[in-house]
């Protein structure tokens, strides 16, 4: 138990409440542990509400940019998984919103990889598996973008009303709305597939 | 951090032609940077995000920033460049011969160089 | 389901979603015994279930954190992050002005720390003028040491290993390495961030 693997794995037992305290303190070790613990669900988060993996990168890039300027002020080390994926979902919002100003990218978000479709309802159990995951996703899809949104918020990263509402920059009520809404949308859809 | 050089003076020697010496030039100090035994890579001389912006943009565009920059400051060629070392041989050591080798390359052209080493080892 | 957002008996589902994240619901003696929100209820649990699945299908397919897209951020990051002030090397010629960055520096310390069997780095900080060629400098070192490892052995080992690094590496005269010891580690066993107990306070 020499070089470098050694190294990584004593930091993997590291808790995130102690990494984060010494990223904050400038420890850019600790900062990339916790980057690489999270990034699968960071990424995972921002392709959902972007739409595409390119983007996906671009927004966990600017994340842990601006999560490393920002740490000082993270009051609860413990808590900076959570930082960290609401940063995610106003980067990804954030993002959106300066490729629509460089070019008009608005069907490029609602699009549906032809292959990600569901091709049939095959009985075998596998392929049931997949392809209702499949069917989530194009019923995700084509879900209006504000409840889509919220959706992702709520599930995937299990944010609170407030804190959806602070992200998306609409009330609190609203995404009570909204998130209702694709529920109710989703689970129709779904519905086929119990 | 260019202390003897006149500072307000930075703007490229305007015309079009020599900015693309430059260009070319900077290329061919990349490649004798490269080649100094113990450099590992050679990072953009300006930070590449000094705002959250220029990411976007960089990403966008798919521009990659300017590995070594070239100011002609009065005459004297300012070289701006900044490194990772390996741990085969002593940074500092690697520091003077990466200087030495672009001052040896813009011969008799007269050069400032300026060379910060950002990471040591792997 | 209906569809229409209410249900036969008066409750929306929209009331319902609400219910299933807060727990609140005007009527929730209601909720319980009718067989309309029961089924609304079961029916937005079950997508709240794909959800999960999704997730994990996407966070499986997003890779690992170890992978080349991590990877190629974090090279990308390494320039962003804090510099630190620019420690002055000498020059061959007078016209020259080469550096070396604090942060490299101390990423360097903390390497050789991670690297040593048995260690983690922790806080580390350069004390003194860097920026004056010849300043006295004094390199403070926190270590966890992972349980089992002698403690003083270990910082003994370190203090050794850094002193010959930062000779070769740098041009800094080096007057004192202080190496504390702030944390002991667990033995390899994956750690859950639920167990942040060992938290030093600043």
């Amino acid at each position: 138990m020499t070089g470098s693997p050694a190294a990584q794995h004593q930091l993997d037992l590291v808790p995130d409440a102690l990494l984060a305290g010494r990223a904050a303190d400038g420890d850019t070790a600790a900062f990339e542990a916790l980057a690489r613990r999270h990034g699968p669900l960071m990424r995972a988060t921002a392709r959902r509400l972007t739409g595409s993996l390119a983007d996906a990168d671009d927004v966990v890039q600017e994340t842990l940019v601006q999560a490393w300027k920002q740490l000082d002020g993270l009051r609860d080390p413990a808590a900076v998984k959570g930082w960290l994926l609401r940063i995610v979902g106003s980067r990804s919002i954030d993002h959106l919103r300066k490729r629509r100003h460089h070019a008009d990218l608005g069907t490029v978000e609602n699009a549906v990889d032809p292959d990600s479709r569901p091709k049939n309802k095959d009985p075998e159990t596998n392929a049931v598996n997949s392809s209702r995951i499949e069917a989530l996703k194009a019923a995700l899809a084509k879900l209006p973008e504000e409840q889509r949104r919220c959706w992702v918020l709520k599930e995937f990263n299990d944010q609170s009303y407030e804190e959806i509402a602070l992200t998306l920059n609409i009330s609190p009520a609203s995404v009570r709305g909204r998130l209702a809404r694709a529920r109710i949308t989703l689970a129709r859809t779904m519905e086929e597939w119990r | 951090m260019t202390e003897p050089m006149d500072v307000g003076a930075a703007a490229p020697a305007s015309a079009s032609a020599a900015s693309a010496d430059l260009g070319i030039l900077a290329e061919q100090l990349l490649g004798v940077v490269q080649s100094v035994e113990g450099v590992s890579s050679v990072y953009p001389a300006q930070p590449l995000w000094q705002s959250i912006a220029g990411a976007v943009l960089s990403v966008v565009t798919g521009d990659t920033p300017a590995l070594i920059t070239l100011t002609d400051e009065a005459g004297v060629l300012a070289v701006k460049t900044r490194i990772a070392v390996g741990t085969s041989r002593p940074a500092p050591a690697v520091a003077r011969e990466v200087a030495e080798a672009v001052r040896r390359h813009l011969l008799p052209r007269p050069a400032a160089v300026d060379v910060s080493v950002v990471k040591v080892g792997v | 389901m209906n569809t229409s957002d209410t249900l036969e008996c008066g409750h929306s589902l929209a009331e319902l979603s609400a219910y299933l994240d807060t727990g609140q619901i005007a009527d929730p003696v209601h909720v319980e015994t009718c067989p309309e929100c029961q089924a609304g209820l079961a029916s937005l649990r079950h997508l709240s279930e794909l959800g999960r699945e999704l997730l994990s299908s996407d966070v499986a397919e997003a890779g690992s954190g170890t992978d080349d897209w991590m990877q190629s951020i974090l090279d990308n990051l390494r320039l962003e992050l804090r510099p630190g002030r620019s420690i002055p090397l000498q020059s061959g010629n007078p016209q020259d002005t080469l550096w070396e960055t604090e942060g490299s520096i101390s990423a360097l310390i903390r390497s050789v720390a991670d690297a040593l069997p048995g260690t983690a780095a922790g806080k580390c900080r350069l004390h003194g003028d860097v920026t004056t060629p010849g300043a006295d400098i004094t390199v403070e070192v926190e270590i966890a040491v992972v349980y089992g490892h002698p403690m003083e052995e270990r910082a003994a080992a370190l203090r050794q290993e850094l002193a010959e690094t930062l000779a070769v590496q740098t041009e800094l005269t080096i007057q004192a390495i202080n190496i504390t010891v702030t944390d002991v580690l667990e033995p390899p066993h994956p750690a859950s961030p639920a167990d942040a107990t060992t938290e030093e306070q600043p």
